[in-house]
């Protein structure tokens, strides 16, 4: 928890590099999206979801199912 | 010729500012609105391993095979706007661990559910989404109902950007209500009828750290109350509430040489019943010619075991649960993606091995013979109306 | 690594792309969108077109009824009033109405009478616009986005080649240029600057790294009057050319801002536009009545290919 918390002030504190927005082509790129196979990703999420004691992490928790 | 921004006087500050504003430089801003619309199918398949005589009296006994069907559509609407529509279907059969006995030798094994279930969900989600210069709002809806249980939840969720584009904001809120009614007959059942609430909330914050790197951090608060119980477990007691957190990470890295891109997520999550885990997903999305790439993925999944839990139950005490989900144990699973695009169209297939061990993880706690490996298929084809 | 090469005909003069890419399968879509995306802006922004939008706002001068606009008028608009502000009002959207006074091919000068008509049409200060709407009060007046819409077309060419996909591409607008990415084991683009008179030969070879170049001044298009050499590019309060440098070239992140840093030294008397490009902090180059060079832009050292 502690490291974490040094890696995000570290983060925060670097000021990072100016990308100007023209800069940002390949950020815009599918493959460098968070999430580019969103089907598969629900699906994934909600498999593991229904085999382990944790779930979330991604954005709010939703709905449920009988799985878990 | 290197241009540093301590070079750049007033006016020249003054005419870059005044051209960004121009659509031309606002390329590649964080959720604008879809430009076409998109729809995705995709079928998949999974298959729990066969528990061995070793683990189960009775001998080995066939586990969970789940067929899933999923079907998605994004459409831009108005000037502003999008809908999304997302509808799942699941058919799952076999049996699931009932309970775990002491063996002779002294060993925990378990002790099968015996007849096949068989259960179909069927889940429809909408998603209306509001753009504007700066971000998004979505409001969403979710209905998901099979033959003994019920869910239905709402919930909104934004994302903003700084001025410079530079940093998102994200949030997001949910409420559940979920009704169980557990099918009758195969095996005798904690409850007749119960529900259960479940609030939750996520904040996030992603940020452009260089021209090829990204980073997120995202952090979690999810409560539930009511029937938390496994209805169809035959020693299982468990809190009739659940305080969840999760802390999240990602980063995002483009090789330009590679032509691939590296992603790394992290989660840790904790929760009021000494639940604690932590997941390693790793993914490289490689290009090959021809709008052709394949992701090889790994994950590591590791948990300690819930404070209630036990191999053998004790039924005297207040909560109690032999459910090998809240087992200490390690899980590593490790796959496949290959995805080719056909003009407007693509075509993708995946495959994912998952196994467990209680030695693999991180944290010790009885192994329980319950555990579950499985093999996963998927195949998928999405369209994109341009 | 293959390399595409595609010529058009847009906003008067040659176009060239230069793409470098994995497969080509994927770049004639995204050449397509590029060029779309030049005629796109030719179509509305021309002044020689009745349909274009420009056309519509200098039709609808002194009636009384303001034109609507959208985003990216606008976003042209406010950025031709910066342009005006920090040039004192040297670039002046308004001032091409100037033109109807000179005839640069006929070798002589108009009347100081003709010009003085057309003064009073001229001035930015006048015009009336938000960011839903322009006016300009005096039937009469114009507005000419010639001084910046090729610029702005280069990047916008380059912005779509960037959302399809390319990652290393150059756009070549006659002279006006926007790199995307550079290419394979260089640090930019290649690229000469031309020879104001021997036009075949190039003053500098420079590398262009992701960002634009563009050029401002045409040594052909002057009238020589009784000796004197006067250049194409109009003082908008006096009406009679600017007399300063012949030709500038500005390296900057935009071709946009490129190409009006070049102009606007263009607009200034020679040694103010020395000190103001010196001052503006961008690699350039300017050439004097003289041909003489000046500025920080130079021969780079590259790869005899």
């Amino acid at each position: 928890m502690k490291y974490l918390a040094g890696l995000i002030l570290a983060v925060a504190l670097c000021g990072c590099e100016t990308v100007q927005p023209w800069e940002r082509g390949l950020l815009a790129k599918d493959e460098m999206q968070w999430q580019p196979n969103l089907m598969e990703a629900q699906l994934r999420s909600q498999i593991f979801a229904s085999k382990e004691a944790s779930s979330g992490g991604a954005g709010a928790a939703g709905g449920g199912c009988g799985c878990n | 010729m290197a241009r540093r921004p301590e070079d750049r006087n007033a006016t020249l500050l003054a005419l870059t500012s005044s051209a960004l504003l121009l659509p031309a430089y606002q390329g590649a801003l964080a959720d604008a609105q879809p430009e076409f619309a998109e729809m995705g199918m995709r079928y998949s398949k999974y298959n729990e391993d066969d528990i061995t005589a070793k683990k189960a009296f009775g001998g080995g006994s066939e586990r969970y095979d789940i067929d899933v069907a999923q079907f998605h559509l994004l459409a831009p609407v108005a000037e502003d706007w999008s809908f999304a529509l997302d509808v799942g279907w699941e058919d799952m059969s076999g049996a699931s661990p009932w309970f775990v006995g002491e063996s002779t030798g002294g060993d925990p094994k378990v002790i099968m559910s015996g007849a096949s279930i068989e259960d179909t969900r069927t889940e429809v989600s909408g998603t209306t989404r509001y753009y504007f210069d700066r971000g998004n709002v979505g409001v969403n809806y979710t209905h998901s109902d099979e033959d003994d249980y019920e869910s239905n939840a709402g919930g909104v969720d934004g994302a903003f950007n700084s001025a410079d584009g530079l940093t998102t904001y994200s949030g997001a809120l949910s409420v559940a209500h979920d009704d169980i009614d557990p099918t009758q007959g195969s095996v005798p059942t904690n409850t007749l009828h119960a529900d259960k609430d479940v609030t939750s909330a996520w904040v996030g914050v992603s940020r452009i750290i260089s021209k090829r790197a990204l980073v997120r951090f995202g952090l979690s608060y999810t409560y539930r109350e009511g029937f938390l119980t496994d209805p169809y477990k035959y020693r299982d007691q468990r809190p009739d509430e659940r305080k969840e957190w999760t802390l999240s990470t990602g980063y995002r890295h483009f090789f330009e040489e590679q032509n691939a891109a590296l992603h790394v997520d992290y989660r840790y999550f904790n929760d009021d019943w000494d639940v604690a885990s932590q997941t390693v997903d790793v993914a490289w999305q490689q290009n090959l010619a021809q709008d052709f790439r394949l992701t090889p993925f790994v994950r590591y999944y590791s948990q300690h075991e819930a404070d209630f839990f036990s191999n053998i139950a004790d039924t005297d005490d207040r909560y109690f649960a032999d459910d090998y989900r809240l087992s200490a144990f390690g899980a590593f699973s490790y796959g496949l993606r290959v995805q080719r695009d056909f003009g407007n169209w693509q075509v993708n297939a995946d495959a994912e091995r998952y196994k467990t061990d209680e030695s693999w993880g991180v944290y010790s706690g009885d192994e329980s013979p319950g555990l579950v490996d499985f093999w996963r298929y998927g195949i998928g084809l999405n369209y994109l109306f341009k | 690594m293959r390399r595409v090469e595609h010529s058009f005909k847009a906003m008067g003069g040659p176009g060239h792309l230069r793409l470098e890419l994995d497969d080509e399968a994927s770049a004639e879509a995204a050449v397509a969108a590029a060029v779309a995306e030049v005629q796109r802006l030719e179509r509305k922004y021309s002044r020689y077109t009745d349909d274009s939008l420009t056309s519509q706002i200098n039709r609808a001068a002194g009636t009384g009824q303001p034109v609507s606009l959208d985003s990216e008028t606008a976003g042209l608009l406010n950025y031709a009033h910066t342009l005006w502000r920090e040039s004192d009002g040297l670039f002046d959207l308004t001032s091409g109405v100037l033109r109807r006074a000179w005839d640069f091919k006929s070798g002589r000068c108009p009347r100081q009478r003709d010009i003085e008509i057309l003064l009073p049409l001229v001035g930015w200060e006048m015009v009336q616009w938000d960011k839903d709407s322009v006016y300009l009060p005096k039937a009469g007046m114009e507005l000419d986005f010639g001084g910046c819409v090729k610029e702005y077309a280069a990047d916008s060419a380059a912005a779509q080649l960037r959302r399809n996909g390319v990652v290393a591409a150059l756009v070549d607008l006659a002279g006006d240029m926007a790199a995307v990415g550079v290419p394979a084991g260089l640090s930019g683009w290649p690229v000469g600057i031309r020879h104001p008179v021997a036009k075949e030969r190039a003053v500098a070879r420079v590398l262009l790294p992701e960002g634009g170049l563009a050029s401002s001044g045409d040594y052909e298009r002057c009238v020589q009057i009784e000796g004197k050499r006067f250049g194409h590019i109009l003082h908008p309060r006096t009406g009679w050319p600017c007399g300063g440098l012949v030709a500038v070239s500005v390296l900057a992140g935009q071709c946009l801002v490129a190409g009006s840093s070049a102009t606007i030294a263009m607009l200034k008397p020679v040694g103010e536009a020395l000190d103001w490009l010196a001052q503006l902090g961008l690699p350039w180059l300017a050439i004097d009545a003289d041909l003489a060079c000046h500025g920080t832009l130079r021969d780079a050292d590259l790869p005899s290919a």
